[in-house]
């Protein structure tokens, strides 16, 4: 952290290497949603014009699985990240969720409620950050197994009868809507709409968050901070 | 093309005169000078390659046919003195069969249609087995194609194909719609129900009702329509979860080495599933498959291949679609109401703080 941001009242929140992972997956899950979602809604007129400009049926089939392995890509280079680089490791301690977590959650929830004065205090990550991290990888871990069950659909079909086909053709669609459904409303929320951000959060290209927002939602971490001194 | 064609034809039958030029009424010629010798029985001629030509002929040849009215050289008009030096032509139908002819014949463009036809095209490119109008529709007894007894009638058009096309008049008489056609079942397709009539074209022709694209919007045409299928017990969701699936969805895009109908049911010999001759008899499944997919085993046959996940019936895969669609639902309605009690519980957090 420069002294330059401090003195305007900045702090890193997302590193250059988190920055360049989280654009690659946006960009990515949008190629992969817009080239998927013309295949599973192929008999709306939408979908038919995508198609069309994805070059046909076939080069779509063809985009969408360059994306989904740069996808798979940039995901084992992120577990790798997170497991063995001097940043990644502290960073994923952070991320597991624990009964605090949980507790948090129902303790916001009383709060929102009325039933509790204290809105329960975040640090790092809350119970927000946390659960879509987590989820957002179960999705696409399982949305990744299904996918290459299609594509080597003829080693597939070596190992399993048709209907396992069937179901992962139902599951890879399905689950594509629901991540895409939660990656879009929670980000619309929480990174736009929010009234802490609005109309948005830039630290996912600046990397930087103002250090009144951080203590307003994030006070652990801004009391950690300010005892180790960088603030 | 089509006129070329049309001059083509033209040429080949050795006819200078174009359709619709009046006719000479003097050359005209009496049935009874013709009958002096076609009105004999044993008028017979022995051809080249050992076949008799039957060449009797009587006033009543004509009798009952959509040509009872006419005489002889009202068709054989290079026929102008008795008796004629040379063999008389082939009958050219377009004399009178045209839009536009003062004759009284049908007004109809099937002529046109038929030299853009595969046979049409055979003909100008001088095959002379390729059939012309009096092949299918017969020379003298040519009866309207609704009358039963015409050749070109739906129960008999497949037997008038087939004696050019004979193997596949074989295939199709074993198959589920020639069976069901001699049981005389007249919903079912024969040859022209797919093929078409005069517009036939090969099944390369992207132009053709049989080109690998438009199979299933063929197959459709019967097979998704419930008056039809519903009257034999023979369930129309195949249709809609053909389209639904990677085969029908390549399809409908253009695809043409896609599976359509025809890839696994077969063509010409389509038997029900139950039949273990048919191509989807699930003992059959895996080689059928294999044709595309390399390696087919018989995971092939195992889980239905019509599978519509809306349905019950469908086992574990409508569950499982079931279970995500109110996972979904429910996960969006719990994230909305989090975001409002977010935002209601916020604005008062801020009112407290001030």
């Amino acid at each position: 952290m420069s002294r330059a941001d401090l003195a305007a009242g900045k702090v890193i929140r997302m590193s250059l290497p988190f920055r360049v992972q989280h654009l690659l997956l946006a960009i990515l899950l949008t190629v992969l949603a817009v080239t998927g979602f013309a295949l599973m809604y192929h008999e709306n007129s939408l979908a038919q014009w995508l198609i069309r400009m994805e070059g046909g049926v076939h080069n779509r089939g063809i985009v969408h699985r360059i994306a989904a392995v740069l996808l798979m890509a940039n995901l084992v280079h992120h577990v790798f990240y997170m497991l063995f680089s001097r940043e990644g490791k502290p960073e994923l301690r952070q991320l597991f969720i624990t009964k605090r977590d949980i507790d948090d959650f129902l303790q916001s929830l009383r709060y929102n409620l009325g039933t509790a004065t204290e809105y329960p205090p975040f640090g790092r990550y809350g119970y927000k950050e946390k659960f879509q991290y987590w989820g957002a990888a179960a999705g696409i871990v399982l949305i990744s197994l299904t996918g290459l069950m299609l594509w080597g659909e003829e080693f597939s079909m070596r190992l399993f009868p048709k209907f396992v086909l069937d179901l992962a053709i139902i599951i890879h669609g399905y689950q594509g809507l629901l991540a895409f459904l939660v990656l879009f409303l929670w980000h619309l929320y929480n990174v736009h709409l929010h009234p802490s951000v609005f109309p948005m959060n830039p630290s996912w290209i600046t990397g930087k968050v103002s250090v009144e927002w951080l203590r307003e939602e994030h006070p652990l971490e801004y009391e950690k901070l300010k005892e180790e001194g960088v603030l | 093309m089509r006129k070329f064609a049309l001059a083509a034809v033209l040429f080949a039958l050795g006819w200078g005169g174009l359709p619709g030029l009046p006719r000479d009424a003097s050359a005209s010629i009496s049935l009874e000078k013709c009958t002096l010798c076609h009105g004999k029985p044993e008028f017979r001629k022995l051809l080249v390659d050992g076949q008799i030509r039957d060449l009797f002929v009587t006033g009543d040849t004509l009798k009952g046919s959509v040509h009872g009215k006419k005489g002889c050289t009202d068709c054989h008009f290079d026929v102008s003195e008795i008796p004629h030096l040379v063999r008389p032509r082939r009958v050219t139908c377009t004399h009178c069969h045209f839009r536009g002819n003062q004759e009284g014949a049908p007004q109809s463009d099937n002529v046109l249609a038929y030299f853009d036809s595969a046979h049409g095209k055979a003909i100008a490119q001088g095959n002379t087995k390729a059939p012309l109008c009096q092949d299918c529709h017969g020379s003298h007894a040519i009866l309207k194609a609704k009358d039963p007894g015409s050749k070109v009638a739906r129960v008999n058009v497949a037997e008038t194909c087939g004696k050019c096309h004979m193997e596949i008049y074989a295939q199709y008489k074993g198959s589920i719609h020639g069976t069901a056609l001699a049981k005389g079942i007249v919903e079912v397709p024969s040859c022209t129900g797919c093929h078409g009539e005069h517009k036939i074209y090969a099944h390369t022709d992207p132009k053709s009702t049989i080109f690998a694209t438009h199979v299933s919007e063929q197959c459709s045409k019967c097979h998704s329509s419930i008056a039809i299928m519903g009257k034999f017990g023979i369930e129309t969701e195949q249709v809609a979860t053909y389209k639904e699936s990677f085969h029908g969805v390549a399809s409908q895009f253009g695809s043409r080495t896609v599976a359509n109908c025809s890839s696994c049911h077969g063509v010409h010999d389509i038997r029900p599933p139950d039949d273990p001759l048919s191509t989807v008899n699930l003992k059959n499944v895996p080689k059928t498959c294999g044709k595309c997919h390399p390696g087919a085993n018989p995971n092939f046959a195992v889980g239905k291949i019509h599978v519509d996940a809306k349905k019950k019936e469908s086992g574990i895969i409508y569950w499982t679609a079931t279970f995500f669609k109110w996972l979904t639902i429910g996960t969006m309605l719990a994230l909305i109401a989090h975001i409002f009690l977010d935002m209601y519980g916020r604005t008062r957090r801020l009112r407290g703080e001030r």
